[in-house]
């Protein structure tokens, strides 16, 4: 009668039954009224489309990072002989079965980019070439160029989609035979796996997000955004377990000794996320060279620094002291008002990595050619607010995440014959 | 499993060698930790307070088994993070900003983010502190002296053992009842514990006290040395760690050496010799001179131009961009913390002299001398003068020809003639047509 181990409660409900096609309906839904009424206000913008392809990587950043942290800890939880996970994998194997159609939505501002849209990344911009406006970067042309990048954006989506879609595919395979050697198997996989993973990500990162300041660096900018994607990746897993809860499945095998651990995680993303920020912003705000505090300079000053200071207030200081306690992760209201807190943050958070660089542009001074705004630090040119279209495109693109995690609910909703499904049910914190 | 529990084998306790003396309490053993976590919720129940369990590996649940309220622990670990973060603070702003202000070029002494890594360092220091100490200190812990380790049978509770021990001070202890209630709840052993008939291994044996007083007492001798060097005065040399490190069975430089007849520990060149690339024959290069007539009889004036070649490497010396380059990238290294980077006199440490209240400035090389004492002679040296003032000095000013090649000299003196015509442009030098865009 040890309590180390439990087994599955006789009326629990285990198959998903409408629940992934209701929630590929209403994600549909939303990304079809939001795709619309987005390009509309996108083209109001009357800058060729400019504001609707930043918007669209602000919100496909953050999508990408929720995906990517479920895909991360099925990965961990393999890689260590994680127990506690197992009662709610599913819901992560599910979130990163999202991976195909993220990366299908994502095509929206790679494929203007293969066909010669040049106002989106500065380097894809004929200027960029110009030796003279830009003695450091002409070196990189070779690897920022539409066509690497998008050869390398097949390479990150083949390499998501697959890792995702082997080990879903292997763990519903035990449902079926019951083999514990399919466990033994996909803990050999996953250490490979975390290796690709970490690169993958990272490469990810500087190609998406930090390519958009082509100019500046930062080595740890994939770890910092790859953190900031795990916090949203646990607040929204969550939410979706609690959703999948009150639609009465897993309400006996899902505890709050679980909804602890998803809080313990995004608690502990929230600190290690503001870590490596911190860690990126002391060194070149302490090393005070031109080339590395452009980047921070147009985000310290003007109307950006308020941006900031949301950011350092809301994304860490304030969950990071309520997360600390133990009844903010227990209380499932609690934990919602922080999750939805954190969804919310990740995404500001990413406005703030990526729209500032809205703003740059050539221009022609005296017979000379300048670049000026954010590639330069000037913050005279502080023009950017928050537009309506950032948030429709925001909303289209959570449309895409549920029809994708949608897509991903099938066969049991707990891998029924996993080995250590016993301990993750009877899963305690201590 | 059911014979055990109705004739539990109950085993006197007498294992100390010092005999038996008072009771301590009973000890039960059990078979599983299920069966651990029920009896310690069946002795709750029955009201005592007085009792603990002991088992190899946490046991889950046994806390509200036991009736065991939540730590404060992480509480009080909280409050020594905070009390890091906020003393790491402290500490920083009563160093850099209050008690000894330093200016290291011009940073603010009190900047919140320069501070933050040591803040943090702190903060992770005195919370993993709280939480190490704070434990020991909240389970009463170490106690090596505890009765129940005069059980044989309790020893295997760093193995296999579960055990429930109950203290005979509790006010609902009673001999018979409370054993009934151990066996009821399914013991498979039950063991009376005595303490030591010995009083003095009843408390804290004297060696742990003593070896905690002197270990303190050591602590506070190098603070005690310290205190006393702060406020006396020694005739004594300093002590030598290392004293083969500092005294070494070589001659120091400019030293005597009883060995050689001139008693000098320096061994001169031999005459008549010049050693390996020493020879330095191209005064112009070398010494900015120019030298005129025979052998004997020669004079010497000021170079005026640059030299012809360098005489190592024998290419030609040009004055060019490349030139230039280098003699601002050594000027603005050697040079421009007195000279300033536009060579009026006034560089960083001129800046500095004047932040702390003094009147200092350095020699101004690109304006000539002034009635009203401003200006400088620089602008009226010859090449060769300047060549020689970088080498070996100027009044107050040490020579550089320890840190600066011969070659970066001359590149230097190029920059300094340019920074002497840039200073003193006037607005016919600019091109016409970019004269609009300075005025």
């Amino acid at each position: 009668m040890s309590a180390l181990t439990k087994s599955l409660h006789a009326d629990e409900k285990i198959k998903p039954g409408k629940l992934g096609s209701n929630m590929v309906k209403a994600g549909a839904g939303i990304f079809v009224l939001f795709a619309i009424i987005s390009i509309i206000l996108g083209s109001m913008h009357g800058d060729n489309y400019k504001r609707f392809l930043y918007a669209f990587i602000t919100a496909w950043s953050w999508t990408v990072g929720i995906a990517g942290g479920m895909l991360w800890i099925i990965l961990l939880h393999y890689l260590c002989r994680g127990r506690w996970l197992t009662a709610v994998r599913r819901i992560s194997e599910a979130m990163s079965l999202a991976f195909p159609i993220i990366f299908i939505a994502g095509l929206g501002f790679v494929l203007p980019l293969l066909f010669g849209y040049k106002d989106l990344y500065y380097w894809a911009h004929p200027d960029a070439k110009n030796a003279a406006l830009n003695p450091h970067m002409v070196h990189k042309l070779g690897w920022l160029s539409p066509a690497m990048f998008a050869l390398r954006y097949a390479i990150y989506g083949v390499i998501f989609t697959g890792m995702a879609g082997y080990f879903a595919k292997k763990s519903r395979e035990q449902d079926e035979s019951g083999d514990p050697a399919i466990s033994t198997k996909l803990r050999v996989v996953s250490g490979p796996a975390m290796i690709l993973y970490s690169f993958a990500m990272c490469a990810l990162a500087f190609d998406v997000q930090m390519s958009l300041a082509p100019k500046w660096y930062s080595t740890i900018y994939g770890v910092s955004f790859w953190a900031s994607g795990n916090i949203a990746a646990f607040a929204a897993m969550a939410l979706i377990v609690l959703w999948v809860q009150r639609n009465g499945r897993l309400t006996h095998s899902v505890t709050e000794e679980h909804y602890h651990d998803i809080g313990k995680w995004m608690f502990s993303f929230t600190f290690f996320w503001a870590y490596t920020a911190f860690s990126e912003f002391m060194l070149q705000w302490y090393g005070n060279m031109p080339e590395e505090t452009v980047y921070f300079k147009y985000r310290m000053f003007g109307e950006w620094q308020w941006v900031s200071i949301a950011i350092l207030v809301g994304y860490w200081a304030f969950p990071f002291v309520f997360l600390l306690s133990r009844w903010t992760k227990r209380i499932v209201p609690a934990l919602v008002f922080f999750s939805v807190w954190q969804l919310v943050f990740t995404w500001v958070q990413h406005f703030w990595r990526v729209m500032p660089q809205y703003d740059w542009e050539t221009t022609f001074h005296e017979n000379t050619k300048l670049v000026e705004g954010p590639l330069m630090g000037s913050i005279a040119r502080h023009s950017v607010g928050l537009s309506a279209v950032d948030i429709t495109v925001w909303i289209m693109m959570i449309g895409v995440l549920l029809i994708g995690v949608g897509r991903g609910f099938k066969g049991n909703l707990i891998p029924t014959k996993d080995p250590t499904l016993g301990m993750s049910l009877a899963h305690e914190v201590m | 499993m059911s014979a055990k529990h109705e004739d539990p084998t109950v085993v006197p306790s007498g294992n100390g060698n010092g005999g038996e003396g008072e009771l301590y309490g009973y000890l039960a053993e059990y078979d599983t930790p299920g069966e651990l976590k029920e009896a310690a919720r069946k002795v709750k129940d029955a009201g005592y307070t007085e009792f603990d369990c002991y088992s190899p590996f946490p046991v889950h649940g046994i806390d509200p088994a036991m009736g065991i309220k939540r730590t404060i622990l992480p509480l009080l670990i909280f409050g020594g993070g905070f009390s890091g973060a906020a003393g790491g603070l402290l500490l920083q702003w009563y160093c850099n900003a209050h008690a000894w202000t330093w200016n290291i070029s011009g940073k603010p002494t009190w900047s919140i983010p320069a501070n933050i890594p040591i803040a943090y360092e702190c903060a992770i220091l005195l919370s993993v502190f709280t939480a190490f100490f704070g434990m020991w200190i909240l389970n009463k812990l170490p106690q090596v002296w505890h009765p129940l380790f005069r059980s044989d049978r309790f020893l295997r509770t760093t193995d296999d053992g579960f055990f429930l021990a109950i203290d005979a001070r509790d006010r609902r202890f009673d001999a018979a009842k409370t054993r009934s209630l151990l066996q009821d709840a399914g013991a498979i052993a039950i063991e009376d514990v005595h303490h030591d008939p010995d009083p003095e291994k009843k408390v804290m044996p004297k060696w742990i006290t003593a070896f905690i007083v002197a270990s303190t007492a050591f602590a506070l001798i190098p603070f005690a040395i310290a205190a006393k060097a702060r406020n006396s005065y020694s005739p004594e040399p300093h002590i030598h760690i290392f004293p083969d490190m500092d005294f070494q069975p070589y001659n120091k430089s400019d030293t005597t050496n009883a060995l050689f007849d001139d008693g000098r520990a320096n061994r001169g060149e031999v005459p008549g010799t010049v050693a390996r690339n020493h020879l330095q024959a191209d005064t112009t290069f070398y010494n900015g001179l120019e030298m005129t007539g025979e052998q004997g009889t020669t004079t010497a004036k000021w170079v005026t131009g640059f030299p012809a070649k360098y005489p190592e490497e024998g290419r030609p010396f040009a004055v060019d961009q490349a030139l230039l380059d280098r003699g601002r990238n050594r000027y603005e290294i050697y040079c421009s913390p007195c000279h300033g980077y536009d060579g009026r006199g006034q560089g960083m440490i001129p800046t500095r002299v004047a932040a702390g209240g003094g009147n200092w400035q350095a020699r101004n090389l690109v304006e000539a001398p002034q009635a009203n004492g401003a200006g400088g002679v620089a602008i009226q040296m010859p090449n060769g003068q300047l060549f020689n003032t970088i080498s070996n000095g100027y009044n107050t000013m040490m020579g550089y020809a320890a840190q600066i090649p011969h070659a970066d000299r001359w590149a230097i003196i190029a920059y300094v003639r340019a920074l002497q015509r840039a200073q003193n442009a006037s607005l016919d030098d600019v091109p016409a047509d970019q004269r609009g865009s300075i005025r």
